[in-house]
């Protein structure tokens, strides 16, 4: 393929909003560009530093959708299969939204393998738990997670690299390789929901008005 | 045009949680507490000893190579010159084009009449035809586009390969795409529409009659057939028809009898009595984050009902600075444009590129 990462990116940057994205993101893509070269040469701890970058990513990406006991095992899993695969990938500026499509596929391969009472399909009517129950169980952490993983496959994976991997916005939408439009929507429409789902009775918590 | 935008972005409500976006701005206490609850999930631990990595085997010369340089160097302008030879005394050599790369998941998917078996590795290339019977199912990848899963009793056909194009035609049957290539280089077409990546992942339908549907999950998809366009971002969907091209797209959590009402309205031939009460059940039935919907409706109607449209779209989300009533209701693109900015699903200047870009691309290419 002829382009380059720097075509989405420049693409990117014609629209008026995403002037940012490029000043931000240049950098980066320069430096795993190196370090995807100098993986390639064979030098092992360009991939470690790649691994650094990338493992947060990895894990929420992976976290959103298998089970918790599973998700370390398949992150080394994520990171075998890209050095394997490093030869492979054209453009070394995509090493994220790459890898992220690894992880992707890691997780679809692990449901394909698991047994149907996996509780994480991603089904629409997941969207419906019983909120009557839902805030007597939403008080500790798994359950919390629990709740984001029921949210809308949208939303559940960009939630997650934001409130349990730490990341910021403009980091998820760097390393997954999503525009900022669609992160900074998929956030503040996600969160909507799980605010929903955390504090289903009204008159408790005034419910905030339906936005974009 | 960079501060009406920049305007039109602070107004938006997806920009108003700047903690949540990039913890600046003032301080979101449940955002913060989820935060402090969720942090022992976070991935911790230093990199692994990773196995060492294989490098490609280099070209390297020995000094008993260079003695045989003036050997190998007419030896090889031997075979240039018998191949030059042959090459003009025949036709040429066709032209390898690069492919995706297939994988079996179930049953024994068919590249035109070889079948897929085991795991041995088979490539799709321009002018194949892919197909999955009703117990089969295959995966396509390749480097630097995507992914695509093809569920039982699909077919496809790959069409181009090109630098910053890359065509497929989905004939029948369903696929999930996740693409990584930059926005606007996939391209699907299917029976009745053709369906453009814009930086997404989405599951496409066609059934035996024609008609489609995208559904997006991540990102967002357009849908474009001779100047009827749809843009479909994460969590809606867009159906199209044979001969009508893409309907409307709305959001999946609408009510039942908006999108009952749109489907009418977008597809079944009615009265205008009964078109004009789909539209009254649409706008009344309206969500704010259904925008999505009336901002399509407004090229979609006659001038009167336009007005109408106008008028709910405007009490859902206020026009930005400079795009007029007037404006609007003549159908002038660039303020139709801020509009669409301004409701918060992406920056359309990313299709208006492409567009620019692949202006021939709108139309689906027939089989030959």
């Amino acid at each position: 393929m002829a382009s380059t990462s720097g075509d989405r990116v420049d693409l990117l940057a014609a629209g008026r909003g995403r002037r940012s994205v490029r000043e931000e993101s240049a950098p980066e893509f320069s430096d795993d560009a190196m370090l995807v070269h100098a993986a390639r040469e064979g030098d092992r701890a360009a991939f470690g530093h790649l691994y650094e970058r990338y493992a947060r990513m990895v894990h929420g990406v992976l976290l959103a959708k298998v089970p918790m006991g599973d998700v370390d095992d398949l992150v080394q899993d994520v990171f075998l299969k890209a050095l394997r695969r490093l030869s492979t990938l054209r453009e070394s500026g995509s090493f994220g939204p790459w890898l992220a499509a690894i992880a992707r596929n890691v997780a679809s391969d692990y449901h394909r393998r698991s047994v149907p009472e996996d509780p994480l399909e991603d089904d629409p009517s997941d969207n419906d738990i019983d909120v009557e129950n839902a805030s007597a169980d939403h008080e500790g952490p798994a359950a919390i997670l629990d709740t984001i993983r029921s949210l809308p496959d949208a939303y559940r994976e960009t939630l997650i690299l934001r409130l349990v991997e730490g990341m910021t916005g403009p980091e998820i939408a760097q390393r997954t390789g999503l525009t900022h439009g669609s992160v900074r929507v998929n956030l503040h429409r996600g969160m909507q929901q799980l605010r929903a789902k955390l504090n289903p009775h009204p008159s408790r918590h005034p419910p905030e008005q339906e936005t974009l | 045009m960079d501060t009406a935008n920049n305007k039109t972005e602070d107004e938006s409500p997806a920009n108003a949680n700047d903690y949540l976006w990039d913890r600046s701005g003032e301080r979101d206490p449940e955002v913060q507490r989820l935060e402090a609850l969720l942090e022992e999930f976070r991935h911790v631990g230093p990199a692994p000893v990773f196995p060492a990595i294989v490098q490609h085997r280099r070209w390297t010369f020995f000094p008993w190579r260079m003695r045989l340089f003036p050997v190998l160097a007419g030896a090889a302008l031997l075979a240039i010159t018998v191949v030059t030879f042959l090459l003009h005394q025949r036709k040429p050599f066709p032209v390898v084009m690069a492919g995706w790369d297939v994988s079996r998941l179930a049953g024994a998917p068919r590249i035109g009449r070889m079948t897929i078996s085991g795991k041995e590795g088979y490539r799709l290339g321009v002018g194949q035809v892919l197909e999955t019977d009703v117990q089969s199912r295959a995966s396509l990848q390749a480097e630097g586009i995507g992914q695509i899963e093809m569920e039982p009793d699909t077919r496809l056909r790959l069409l181009v390969m090109g630098a910053g194009l890359k065509r497929i035609a989905l004939d029948r049957g369903t696929i999930h795409a996740y693409i990584w290539a930059p926005p606007g280089q996939f391209v699907v077409d299917t029976p009745s529409a053709v369906t453009v990546d814009l930086g997404c992942a989405y599951t496409l339908k066609v059934d035996d009659s024609g008609a489609g549907l995208v559904r997006t999950s991540l990102g967002w998809v357009g849908f474009k057939l001779n100047g009827h366009e749809s843009f479909i971002p994460a969590g809606a969907a867009c159906a199209t028809r044979p001969k009508v091209g893409p309907g409307t797209p709305y959001f999946e959590d609408a009510s039942p009898e908006f999108r009952a009402a749109l489907a009418r309205f977008d597809f079944q031939v009615t009265t205008p009595k009964q078109r004009a009460e789909d539209l009254r059940i649409v706008l009344a039935q309206s969500r704010q984050r259904d925008a999505l919907t009336l901002w399509h409706l407004l090229s979609r109607v006659d001038e009167d009902q336009r007005m109408r449209v106008y008028d709910r779209l405007a009490s859902l989300i206020p026009p930005p600075a400079r795009v007029t009533r007037d404006g609007v209701l003549r159908l002038d693109q660039p303020m139709l444009d801020l509009w669409w900015n301004a409701l918060g699903f992406d920056d359309i200047s990313v299709w208006r590129h492409w567009e620019h870009s692949w202006s021939g691309a709108a139309t689906p290419v027939r089989e030959k």
